[in-house]
C-alpha cells in the first residue's frame, strides 16, 4: 500500500473507530489502526536489542 | 517484510520442517496482531513429551542456534545465537492456560510463504494478567486498548473500495 493510500484509509478508519473507543489515546489509536491496516509482514520492527546496559537499539 | 518479520518467518519454516506443533505466546504474538510494542525475545509453547524434545533439537539445527536452560528452577529453555532469543515453555503458561486450549483459540498468521500459530490477543492478556510481573503490568494498558480497537474496527462498516485501487 502506498503511503498516500495508507493515509487515506487510515484517516477514514480513524474517523469511524474513534467514537467507539473515546478513551484510547489518539496517537495509540493511529498506531494500532495503522498496524491493523498494514498487517503482518509489512515491514515492522519487532525486536528491541540491548546494545549495552541501559541502551536499547532496534 | 522487515528482517525481524523474516526471522519469525524462518522460525515458522523451521517449526514446519521439524514437524513441531508450537504456539507463539506473549508479546511476540501480540505484536503480530497489531499491538504497538517491541520485545527482546519470542516465547513458544509446546507439549512436554520426549518426542517434542527430539523435535526441539531438530529446530535448533534448522535455525543454527543452541539451547541453554533459563534457570535451574524452570524446565523452560532458550535458543540462543539467533537474531532474537526464542524461549520454549512446556504445556502451560501463566493463568493455567494449557497448550490445547491456547492452540484451539490461536490465530494462523501468514508471513510470506509460511504460517505461524499465535495465541489470541485475549489469551496474551489473560497470561500477562496472571503473571503480574512489573513488565506485564506495564504492557497491559496498550494490550487492552489494542484489543478494544481491533473489536471496534471489526464493527464499523468497511469503506467501499475504489475501482482501480488495485486492492
Amino acid at each position: 500500500m502506498s503511503p498516500a493510500r495508507l493515509a487515506i484509509e487510515l484517516q477514514d478508519l480513524r474517523l469511524r473507530v474513534a467514537p467507539l473507543v473515546p478513551d484510547v489515546d489518539p496517537g495509540d489509536l493511529l498506531l494500532i489502526l495503522e498496524n491493523l491496516l498494514r498487517g503482518p509482514g509489512s515491514g515492522r520492527a519487532i525486536f528491541l536489542r540491548q546494545d549495552r546496559p541501559g541502551v536499547y537499539v532496534f | 517484510m522487515s528482517a525481524d518479520e523474516d526471522f519469525i518467518r524462518q522460525l515458522a519454516r523451521a517449526l514446519r520442517e521439524a514437524r513441531l506443533e508450537a504456539v507463539l505466546v506473549g508479546t511476540g504474538a501480540a505484536i503480530l496482531q497489531g499491538v504497538p510494542l517491541l520485545t527482546e525475545d519470542l516465547d513458544l509453547l509446546v507439549r512436554d513429551t520426549p518426542l517434542v524434545k527430539k523435535k526441539l533439537d531438530r529446530l535448533a539445527r534448522e535455525l543454527g542456534g543452541a539451547w541453554i536452560e533459563i534457570s535451574p528452577v524452570t524446565r523452560a529453555r532458550r535458543l540462543v545465537g539467533l537474531r532474537a532469543g526464542v524461549d520454549v515453555l512446556f504445556d502451560r503458561i501463566a493463568g493455567d492456560l494449557r497448550f490445547e486450549s491456547l492452540r484451539a483459540r490461536a490465530l494462523r498468521i501468514r508471513l510470506g510463504d509460511e504460517v505461524i500459530v499465535a495465541a489470541s490477543l485475549e489469551d496474551v492478556i489473560r497470561s500477562k494478567q496472571a503473571a503480574d510481573r512489573e513488565k506485564d503490568r506495564a504492557q497491559l494498558p496498550i494490550l487492552r486498548d489494542a484489543l478494544r480497537v481491533k473489536e471496534a474496527a471489526a464493527q464499523v462498516p468497511r469503506r467501499p473500495k475504489r475501482k482501480g485501487s488495485g486492492r
